[in-house]
This record gives structure tokens, C-alpha cells and sequence, in this order.
């Protein structure tokens, strides 16, 4: 007998929580997520008593257990404390400044650093949209981007599906005539599927809309592309005055906060005075502002630049062996893998097989990807062997024969 | 008349499926839609939160949103077991399905029962109401057990 609560809104944001906390409370009851972490060397990672071999993280350049970081956030720690307990707007910790400073350096731009690449977003988007503009943001664009255009209040905000330039150039047609600036808002790199924003077509598309500005999230991309690890954003599209692009201090970079590489010092300091969460949120503790300006020292070093290239040697490595063993997976050139599963029934197993076998990856279902797109997340870093990578895909072979 | 009848009702319940199936980068087909579905039609979900009901414009917005939200990129539903009851111009029939992330995929999404009426107009059949249930009672079908004396299509 099925009992039916009452009807409400298929729309409302209690019914989307209802359904997401429906869905995550049965992954977590199979065993799949919100799991606890012991242990962690990088190549290896202990979850619940089982050592396995991590292709879960997204420390791309496998910075994390390196001393020069370790040292920086120890150093800082004995200098600064745990903590400067000020707002920003008060009182800052001096290696905000170094932070910046070399930051600079690396993306040739002048960059606001973040408490984290969310409250990034918070900051900056309500302050760059102003009356009179509207935004357009890509349906799959990370979730603090969505949070973030949701606090934009002067302006219209329009979803367009993924990547699809046909629907952008219907979108700007449209508002084009009634707006002063139109605010594209994209990942970089995005998260689950590891495919790059189509950036030649984005800078045809500034090109032929003069009033199109675009805010790029390239959290996924910072650190293990581009020049001193500036990413594929601003590799591309560094040279105009028109984007914003914001990075990400945790992940590749190793350490904690966000970064927003502005076009100019006015837009820096608009953001850094009027942005809400660079007045009103904690800042970046001491230790964690040491690791991030030990990263940038190990960005800015030459050696960088081969150890990127390593990092992409081991990617490719890891397409070859799953081309050889007939595995699917994504076929773009990120450290982002991802294998298609027929129903989330068929990913949890996989997942729970992959676990057996000695691996963890990461299930990924809805909300994190669409309904009907289903499958097993899994990354390629620093921290990987070669025979890790070997390993893996043999064991996904076994898995999806089974 | 009846088996002339009873022999549209399958080209009807086909014609459902196609035009709430559609693939990556596409949409439901909306035209179609209002073709297959009388003008009054309901549609009626139960699901774990609520009970949903919507008519074909109401339906249509709901779809979209979810569309463009990227809740759904692409939705491949079909009937793999049937059994219909025709009484002059009204039918009703019990249709189970499952809704796969491709045609070809070897498990699916989800499986039930879409409860679904349909009306014979002028000369073919238009549905009415289409109604089924996504909480897990419904998704536990024995289509074997409930459909015994059915039509069966086996796993598409």
C-alpha cells in the first residue's frame, strides 16, 4: 500500500531538498558515500579500515604531502598562530599580500584571493552584474556558480544547456537589445564529466557580442594547465579584458581559498571592498596562506612545467590502457575520467567491486550528473603510478565483463 | 470493431512512449504530444515527496525546467509487458515499462507500471491518463506475476 504525502510543488526548493536528501541517505545507506577517511599518503588513502589506492582526489599535481608546502604552512603556523581572527576589511595577515603578489606572477593578472573559490563566487558575481545586465549560465556549471547567481538581485539569470553555442547565440540575440552587459557564466574544466568549456568558440563569441562578458569557475584547471599552472581559461582567454576568471587554492594547487584573476586593479578592489563575504567571512588561517605561497613558489619554478607534462603523460597512459582493454570512458585529455554505468544500480556495484579490488573512486549519480547519466568517477594525478593507472583499468575491465 | 479496436490500442501505447522518449540533446516531442493526448489529459505521478499531477501544459513546463536544469539530458521509456481491457470506446490498460539511460542499455534506471487510459475519438485512440508511481512499491513490479496473461514484449 502506498502511502502519498500531500501534493506540493514539483518546483519548490523544499521538494528539490526532499529529493536530494532522498537520494544521497540511500547512496550512504549502500555504503557509497559520506564515508570517513583515515590515513592519507596520497597514492593511498584507508576508508574504513581498507587501504586502497586513491584515483578519488583532485590533487592533480600531487602537491599536497610535498615538504616545501608542508614546511610553508609550519612555518606560518609558528609565525602567525592558527588564526587572525579579523575581517579582511580590518586587518589582514601580511602573507595575503606575497599571496597576491605571486599570484600575480603566475597568471599575469592582477588576482583577489578568496576565502574559497565559493565565497569567491558570493563575492565577486553580485559585484561585476550590475543593473541593467542580465546573465546566462551553463546548466551544468558547478553548484557554487548556480548559488552565486542566485544572489545576484539586479539582474535576470537564465539557465542555457551545456555548451551548446546555438542556444547562447539565441540567448544574446535576445537580450542583447534590452541589456548593457550580458554575463556568460562557465566552468573551465567541468567537475564530473572532464570536459573543457569550448573556449575558441567563447572568444568568437566575445568577438561578435560586444557586450558579453564571461565568468569562468576554472577551479578544475588551476595548477596542472597552463602557463605556471594559470589554466586553460586564461591560457586562452587571459588576454581580454572581458573575462573573470576564478581559481581554486585547494585541489591541484594544494592548499585553501580561491583566487580571482580580474582584468584590472579597480575591479580588484570593487570586489575586495564590496563583495560581501570579503567583508562579513573568516579569513584564510595562517598555515593554510603559507602552504598557498610555498605552492606559488612551486608553480612559478621551472620544474613546473615538466612535471605538467608528466601529469599529461600518465592521462594519455591511462586512455591508452582503457582503449587496449575496451573500457569507455571520457574521451577528453583531463585528469577527469568518467565511465558510464547503464542504471545506479550497475554503479554501486562497480564501485563496490572496485573497492574490493583495492581502489577508490568516486559513484556518481544525481545531483552530481543527470538522472540518466549515471557512472564511476575517477581522476589521474601525481600521486598515481603507472602501474596504478594499469591496475585500475584492469580492474574495470574485470568489473564491466562481470 | 472490437479487434480493429484492441489491434490500434498497441500503435497508441507506442506512440506514448516515443513522444516522452527522447535522446541526448533533444526534448520531449511536444506537438506529437498534444496529437497523442487528448486535450484534457492528466498526468499523474506519485513519487516518494508527493503526489504530482499535471495537464499537458503544466506537464510541458515541469519537463522543461528539469530540462534546463540538466536533470535530465535524454529519457528512453518503453513497454515490456501489457494488459489492456477494451469496453467500447474507453480502454484501460496497465502498461509496464523501463526507462533506460540508452535503448540499448543491458539494466535500467527504474521500472513500474503506468496505469493509462484511453479514449477511442474518431477513429483512434487518444490517452486520457497516464498515472504511475515512481516511490519504491511501485518500482517493485513482477511483471511475470502481473502480467501472465499480458502481452510481453521482453527487455527492450
Amino acid at each position: 500500500m502506498v502511502s502519498a504525502s500531500p501534493v506540493r510543488s514539483t518546483m519548490s526548493p523544499d521538494r528539490g531538498q526532499d529529493v536530494v536528501y532522498r537520494i544521497i541517505s540511500e547512496a550512504r545507506a549502500r555504503g557509497t558515500t559520506v564515508r570517513t577517511a583515515g590515513r592519507y599518503t596520497g597514492r593511498t588513502i584507508e576508508i574504513e579500515g581498507s587501504v586502497l589506492r586513491n584515483f578519488g582526489g583532485c590533487s592533480y599535481m600531487g602537491l599536497d604531502r610535498r615538504p616545501e608546502l608542508t614546511d610553508g604552512a609550519a612555518a606560518a603556523l609558528r609565525e602567525y598562530g592558527t588564526q587572525l581572527s579579523v575581517s579582511r576589511v580590518y586587518l589582514q595577515c601580511g602573507l595575503y599580500e606575497t599571496l597576491e603578489a605571486k599570484l600575480q606572477q603566475m597568471t599575469g593578472r592582477p588576482v583577489l584571493v578568496t576565502p574559497s573559490t565559493t565565497l569567491g563566487h558570493l563575492a565577486a558575481l553580485p559585484v561585476l552584474v550590475r543593473e541593467g545586465d542580465a546573465v546566462l549560465i551553463d546548466q551544468f556549471a558547478h553548484a557554487s556558480l548556480h548559488a552565486a547567481t542566485a544572489a545576484v538581485r539586479n539582474a535576470p539569470v537564465r539557465l542555457v544547456r551545456h555548451s551548446r553555442m546555438d542556444r547562447l547565440e539565441e540567448a544574446l540575440a535576445d537580450l542583447a537589445p534590452r541589456h548593457a552587459h550580458i554575463w556568460l557564466v562557465v566552468d573551465g574544466l567541468y567537475s564530473m564529466f572532464g570536459d573543457f568549456a569550448p573556449f575558441e568558440a567563447l572568444s568568437r563569441l566575445l568577438d561578435r557580442w560586444p557586450q558579453l562578458r564571461l565568468y569562468i569557475d576554472d577551479a578544475h584547471g588551476t595548477g596542472w594547465l597552463g602557463t605556471h599552472g594559470r589554466g586553460g581559461a586564461l591560457m586562452h582567454l587571459g588576454h581580454r579584458r572581458e573575462v573573470v576568471v576564478a581559481l581554486s587554492l585547494n585541489k591541484s594547487f594544494a592548499a585553501a581559498g580561491g583566487a580571482l584573476a580580474v582584468p584590472d586593479e579597480t575591479t580588484k578592489n570593487r570586489i575586495r571592498l564590496c563583495g560581501g563575504p570579503m567583508i562579513f567571512s573568516g579569513p584564510i588561517q595562517p598555515p593554510m596562506l603559507g602552504a598557498a605561497v610555498a605552492s606559488t613558489e612551486v608553480h612559478l619554478h621551472p620544474s613546473h612545467a615538466q612535471a605538467q607534462a608528466e601529469l599529461l603523460s600518465r592521462i594519455d597512459y591511462a586512455l591508452e590502457c582503457a582503449d587496449a582493454a575496451g573500457v569507455p570512458l571520457a574521451t577528453h585529455r583531463t585528469p577527469i575520467f568518467f565511465v558510464p554505468c547503464d542504471s545506479t544500480d550497475e554503479m554501486n556495484d562497480r564501485a563496490r567491486a572496485l573497492h574490493r579490488d583495492g581502489f577508490w573512486v568516486c559513484p556518481s549519480a544525481f545531483p552530481a550528473v543527470p538522472i540518466n547519466r549515471p557512472g564511476i568517477r575517477f581522476t589521474v594525478t601525481m600521486h598515481n603510478e603507472r602501474e596504478d593507472i594499469e591496475a585500475l583499468v584492469a580492474a574495470l575491465a574485470r568489473c564491466m565483463a562481470s | 470493431m472490437f479487434d480493429e479496436r484492441l489491434a490500434l490500442l498497441g500503435g497508441a501505447l507506442d506512440a506514448m512512449y516515443e513522444v516522452i522518449s527522447f535522446s541526448e540533446g533533444s526534448e520531449p516531442d511536444w506537438e506529437r504530444m498534444a496529437h497523442v493526448f487528448l486535450p484534457d489529459a492528466r498526468l499523474t505521478r506519485i513519487t516518494p515527496e508527493a503526489v504530482d499531477s499535471y495537464d499537458l501544459a503544466s506537464f510541458r513546463t515541469m519537463a522543461s525546467e528539469m530540462l534546463e536544469k540538466g536533470v535530465y539530458t535524454a529519457f528512453h521509456e518503453a513497454e515490456v509487458a501489457r494488459k489492456a481491457d477494451v469496453c467500447g470506446a474507453v480502454a484501460h490498460v496497465l502498461s509496464a515499462y523501463e526507462t533506460k539511460t540508452r535503448p540499448g542499455a543491458t539494466t535500467c534506471l527504474s521500472r513500474g507500471v503506468n496505469s493509462v487510459q484511453l479514449l477511442w475519438d474518431r477513429g483512434r485512440w487518444r490517452v486520457l491518463s497516464l498515472f504511475w508511481d515512481e516511490t519504491p512499491d511501485g518500482q517493485k513490479v513482477d511483471v511475470a506475476a502481473t502480467f501472465a496473461n499480458g502481452v510481453r514484449h521482453g527487455q527492450r
